[in-house]
């Protein structure tokens, strides 16, 4: 080929054809399903652990008492239905949290990072795009773990409304959830290693939120701390729809809504303020790709 | 300094140490020190096991002491059979995919090939990395013990026999399950991968081993219970509990028959381990696949 038609092809001026965003984001869910597609094994293994660890709570049902979960509100059910609704939810926490970060993390590792940004995706198109797969990856583990819970005895109440409520309580989990991986993967970008915000986050809310154990049973201080967290509440409301048939229409869920709502609206400015800080210092230091 | 100096330097002919335990010890000395730079990683693991201890804690508040008791655990407190249980799992496991995991990063950081080249001798790879994981995953398994009982006060039967005991016990259990981490060692070496194999591995052990609920409630489903009580660790687990929970030792009779199992495992299972070591070294390195990934 001749070098010059070469360098004028090149050059020349192709107008960029818009991609509407729903093809785009379209993109990112089908490479992400055909990745995820051929870790098989880990695929199996994933739903293998998922079985074992609602297996484990479900003996261990057998020793404990539903007198605490039922002085806690949760009337139907007992402690394996408490536990299950605990561990499913746990699904959607991972996925808020982990996603963005580890999707990022994941590109800079393999060196993808830069390409993507460089090109015409807008970064928030390709944060949307990381994090929709995941979701609806998250959403089948969760429903998966609620039917082999349903499978082993577990028991809610299920109406319209109720249901409807745990959607709200869920929506509402999930975006505070997601301030905490947004804020997370801003330092990420900047120290370049394993945030010690998910990472302290994941075992303080473990450990005061009450994904095991009803709150009352943690002493005062612990009590009060469990009370920062929004999985504390988000929990709280989605076993009260599902355990005691609560809706939008009881106080303790509008008081659930109204803490998380709340939440939200002070963390999101902080989340993504330390989100700008983290992604334009990698920018100026030219270390966005580098892990 | 000139560079004839330096190719004079490495021309000299210095006496190799072909001594075993001098490699054994570098092995372990050099591995040791990666550990100790990893300061955070050692902080953040210590709050995390302390925090976990303290969620069982607040999960046994919920545990009714009647069904305990029809299960056989008469009088015993479910945080002590649940630290017991944890303690031990969490060793095992530490142990067993220390070997398969150093293996890996060996082999994803091209170092593989020069140690394999090198005088070392495959046995004191394993002995020094072994060794290192004994270490790391002691302190833990202490740190877990000791805030159980000093800060949780969960009442164990402490004393000079029990504590041999039960590192006897804890030692029989490593070495009955040996062969098992050298054999997937021995595979990730040809294969390249293995650590989903021995997560899985550790799941299903800490599960049928009834680390969190008394393996009476798995009677209610046969194949898991017979399952259960054909793996090494439900039977050092059920020592160990016998050990810690009533104050029996190795000279208990209850006892003795889980120790005795432990070593029947151990000498079935540690030649079957080598074997597949030393056929996949062998295979990677007539291959010439030493340093792939």
């Amino acid at each position: 080929m001749d070098i010059d038609k070469l360098i004028q092809t090149i050059s020349g001026n192709i107008p960029r054809k818009q991609t509407p965003i729903y093809r785009i984001i379209a993109s990112f869910i089908i490479r992400d399903f055909k990745i995820w597609w051929t870790y098989k094994f880990w695929l199996l293994l994933d739903i293998v652990g998922i079985v074992i660890f609602i297996l484990t709570y479900y003996l261990f049902s057998f020793i404990t008492t539903s007198q605490q979960v039922q002085e806690a509100g949760y009337t139907v059910g007992g402690y394996f239905t408490f536990a299950l609704i605990g561990i499913s939810f746990q699904h959607y926490v991972h996925f808020a949290v982990q996603t963005i970060n580890e999707s990022i993390r994941d590109e800079q590792w393999n060196g993808t990072l830069e390409t993507i940004l460089s090109s015409a995706t807008d970064f928030k198109v390709f944060l949307l795009g990381e994090v929709c797969f995941s979701f609806i990856a998250s959403s089948i583990l969760l429903l998966m773990s609620i039917l082999i819970g349903m499978m082993l005895g577990a028991q809610f109440y299920a109406t319209l409304s109720s249901i409807l409520t745990v959607a709200i309580l869920t929506i509402l989990l999930i975006a505070s959830h997601m301030d905490i991986g947004i804020l997370s993967t801003g330092v990420i970008m900047k120290v370049k290693q394993g945030s010690p915000v998910t990472w302290a986050f994941s075992w303080l809310s473990q450990l005061v939120s009450g994904v095991f154990y009803p709150l009352k049973l943690l002493p005062w201080y612990l009590e009060w701390l469990g009370k920062a967290f929004p999985l504390t509440y988000s929990l709280d409301g989605i076993r009260l729809c599902l355990q005691s048939a609560k809706d939008l229409a009881s106080p303790e869920i509008i008081s659930n809504i109204m803490y998380l709502t709340i939440f939200i609206l002070v963390a999101t400015p902080i989340a993504l303020y330390v989100f700008k800080i983290g992604y334009d210092s990698a920018r100026r230091d030219g270390s966005l790709g580098q892990y | 300094m000139k560079i004839e100096d330096i190719v004079e330097l490495l021309r000299e002919d210095k006496p190799r140490v072909s001594s075993e335990l001098t490699h054994v010890w570098a092995i372990f000395w050099a591995n040791f020190k990666i550990f100790l730079s990893y300061r955070t990683w050692v902080v953040m693991e210590t709050i995390s096991t302390v925090a976990s201890i303290a969620m069982y804690s607040f999960m046994g508040l919920q545990v009714d002491a009647r069904r305990m008791a029809l299960a056989g655990y008469e009088g015993v407190n479910w945080l002590s059979f649940a630290l017991v249980g944890v303690t031990t799992a969490n060793y095992l496991w530490m142990c067993i995919s220390r070997l398969s995991h150093s293996l890996q990063h060996e082999i994803r950081e091209g170092t593989l090939e020069p140690i394999v080249s090198s005088l070392i001798n495959m046995r004191s790879y394993i002995i020094g990395q072994s060794l290192r994981g004994f270490l790391v995953s002691g302190y833990f398994m202490t740190g877990v013990l000791l805030v159980g009982i000093y800060v949780l006060r969960a009442s164990l039967a402490i004393c000079l026999e029990t504590i041999l005991s039960f590192i006897v016990v804890i030692l029989l259990m490593i070495a009955s399950y040996m062969g098992i981490g050298i054999m997937a060692a021995g595979l990730i070496l040809v294969y390249k991968k293995g650590d989903p194999l021995t997560f899985l591995f550790a799941t299903v052990t800490e599960f049928l081993g009834g680390v969190l609920f008394p393996l009476k409630y798995l009677e209610g489903i046969p194949i898991l219970h017979t399952l259960a009580w054909l793996m090494p660790y439900t039977y050092a687990l059920d020592a160990s509990r016998k050990i810690l929970l009533t104050g029996a030792t190795i000279v208990s009779t209850q006892v003795f028959m889980d120790i005795a199992i432990l070593i029947l495992y151990t000498v079935i299972f540690m030649p079957i381990g080598l074997k597949v070591f030393r056929w996949g070294l062998d295979r990677i390195r007539y291959e010439g696949t030493v340093a792939s990934y």
